[in-house]
């Protein structure tokens, strides 16, 4: 039978197929306004490329801040578990998960088995999120994409001292006037941001081994950061920015 | 009969003076629904939201009331005396109390409750008996009876969370002479409900006073029926009883130190003990803590509850919450992977 995972988040709305817990196909679209437009025509497109019929599907399961507009979801489950079910099908044995996503960063801690043990979440503020990195890059008129690759050139990273996204726009704008190295900045908003991760995640609840997921996953400077603060190793699964996704469509296998 | 109202961050407030006097006392506690501009003009931005709206709803109704009355609990209650008195033309009275329990914090307690009898003696010129004291405290205590045993239903039938609230929402603002019967008709009333719904995980909830119907209902949305509690607005207030058999001011000092104590009282143990033999009385795994935005009582209680909680198995949430109708999509989410952890 074929389980679908519909991951709604607040930037961007993710699917993953699996046949008999074997992952098929994923897809990411932009969430945009209007959300059940947008899941119900990723979810059609995604029917019409793999030639799925509905008696196909033998699981729906819908996960994000948006799940709970797919009505034909036969679950509907928080992102938090999905994100521990997804890790559990990529990087099973993995004991702590940090994940940051477009608008709200999370740490989520396993137990022996893979459950889910603990969680913290970011409050109602962009500081830290993918969101965050998207203003910085805005203000220092950089392609998001490069942040990762110029961060590792950086000779030191610049000091940024305000977790607010306002805030610290405007430090980022008073080192520029002052000629400071566009990589020195990004390394510093990389600081900043895993700077607010680790104080988060509270050094203690810290297990390994840890993965990291959500978009930003893909931005190397983060993680290096991360990896650094914490002294530890990080692992990045291949299905990173879908891990909702792909946890939600192996809870509906 | 005329309503004297009373801003208290706790329960520490002694309605049962208030009621001897021959008024009927409500305990202001603002509405989420109606925004805080006005107490906004005259209040520094540090202040907790929930004595903003208080405080907005004594500007608008002080004109129905007797006076108002303040009881010593959080730093809120002790600066917003100063301010309600320079903008509210009303009686104003502080009653202060201890925030520890040991013999000098009784006899302290014992000389402030004579001094509100005394002073709402001068101000209403009127005489507060012994007799009417006691007759007060019996009527109390056939109130907390009457709650005590229509909250216990909690964990046996379906009572919703919203419904709870409502209970004691009208128990702590409404008419108290009637209120023993009204309790017993609803006693009658929620002892026919169907049995506890088996969709829903029972929670013990602790923390800043809920005032708020929407968080009580996205508990419930959530599948989280709170069965037990020590709020305010809630366990505290009808959990112990007023002794009958001594002098009734000495009766009040001996009742406050027998609640379930708040945050803001000296040393926890004894709220902490509260918490964990409530949970222990129903069985209880889960436990939400949760304290308003810019409530430092709770919020910085919760350090030293939730982690000594936890250490004795039981499972703890802690969520900062806004003073809003309108709660956002994250403290669901949070709510809802809470109860997904303890059914795993
Ligand atoms: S919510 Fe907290 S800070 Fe505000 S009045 Fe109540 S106890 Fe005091």
């Amino acid at each position: 039978m074929i389980a679908i995972g519909l991951d709604i988040g607040s930037t961007t709305t993710k699917i993953a197929v699996m046949e008999e817990r074997k992952l098929l196909y994923t897809e990411i679209v932009p969430t945009g306004y209007n959300v059940e437009k947008t899941w119900k025509e990723l979810f059609a497109a995604t029917r019409e490329r793999l030639n799925l019929e509905m008696e196909m599907i033998g699981g729906i399961v819908s996960t994000g801040y948006g799940r709970n507009s797919v009505d034909i979801a036969t679950r509907r489950v928080t992102e938090i578990m999905c994100h521990a079910a997804g890790i559990r099908y990529s990087l099973p044995g993995t004991r702590s998960i940090i994940d940051i996503g477009g608008q709200d960063s999370k740490f989520i801690q396993l137990g022996e088995t893979g459950e889910v043990t603990d969680f913290k979440m970011n409050d109602k503020c962009a500081a830290g999120t993918g969101r965050f990195l998207e203003v910085m890059a805005r203000a220092l008129e950089s392609n998001l994409e490069d942040f990762g690759k110029l961060s590792l050139v950086a000779e030191k990273a610049a000091r940024i001292s305000s977790m607010c996204t306002v805030f610290a726009e405007s430090e980022v704008i008073s080192l520029i006037a002052k000629g400071e190295a566009r990589e020195n900045i990004i390394a510093g908003i990389h600081d900043s941001i895993a700077n607010r991760m680790v104080s988060m995640m509270g050094r203690s609840g810290v297990v390994t081994p840890v993965a990291m997921t959500g978009g930003v996953a893909r931005n190397e400077g983060i993680r290096s950061a991360l990896e650094k603060k914490l002294g530890i190793s990080i692992e990045v699964p291949a299905t990173a920015q879908v891990n909702g996704a792909v946890g939600a469509a192996s809870l509906a296998s | 009969m005329k309503t004297f109202a009373y801003f208290d961050s706790g329960h520490e407030f002694p309605e049962e003076i208030v009621m001897a006097a021959g008024f009927d006392p409500c305990k202001i506690l603002g509405d989420v629904e109606i925004g805080t501009g006005p107490a906004d003009e005259y209040l520094h931005n540090y202040f907790c939201p929930f004595a903003r709206a208080c405080f907005t709803e004594a500007l608008s109704r002080a004109g129905e009331w007797a006076g108002i009355g303040f009881a010593h609990g959080c730093d809120a209650t002790n600066r917003h005396y100063d301010v309600w008195r320079a903008h509210i033309d009303k009686p104003f009275f502080w009653v202060n109390t201890p925030m520890k329990i040991d013999a000098t914090a009784r006899k302290f307690h014992l000389r402030e409750l004579e001094n509100f009898r005394a002073g709402l003696e001068r101000e209403y010129g009127i005489e507060i008996s012994d007799e009417k004291l006691a007759e007060a405290i019996r009527l109390s205590n056939r109130i907390k009876n009457g709650l005590k045993r229509l909250a216990a239903l909690r964990a046996e039938h379906d009572i919703n969370n919203l419904e709870y609230l409502e209970l004691m929402n009208r128990a702590l603002t409404g008419p108290r002479q009637e209120l023993p019967e009204e309790l017993e008709r609803k006693l009658d009333e929620w002892q026919q409900r169907p049995p506890f719904p088996r969709a829903l995980e029972a929670v013990l909830l602790t923390g800043s006073d809920v005032t708020s119907p929407e968080w009580m209902e996205a508990l419930e949305e959530a599948g989280l029926r709170v069965v037990r509690d020590d709020l305010s607005l809630g366990e505290r207030y009808f959990r112990a009883a007023i002794p009958e058999d001594i002098p009734p001011l000495k009766a009040l000092v001996e009742y406050y130190g027998a609640y379930p104590q708040p945050a803001t009282r000296v040393p926890s143990d004894r709220r902490l003990q509260y918490l964990e033999t409530a949970a222990w009385e129903n069985d209880i795994r889960l436990v939400i803590s949760q304290n308003l935005k810019f409530c430092e009582p709770y919020a910085i209680d919760a350090v030293w509850t939730t982690g000594v909680l936890k250490n004795k198995g039981l499972k703890i949430i802690h969520l900062e919450r806004e003073y809003t109708p309108t709660l956002d999509q994250q403290v669901i989410t949070r709510l809802e992977t809470f109860k997904e952890m303890a059914l795993q």
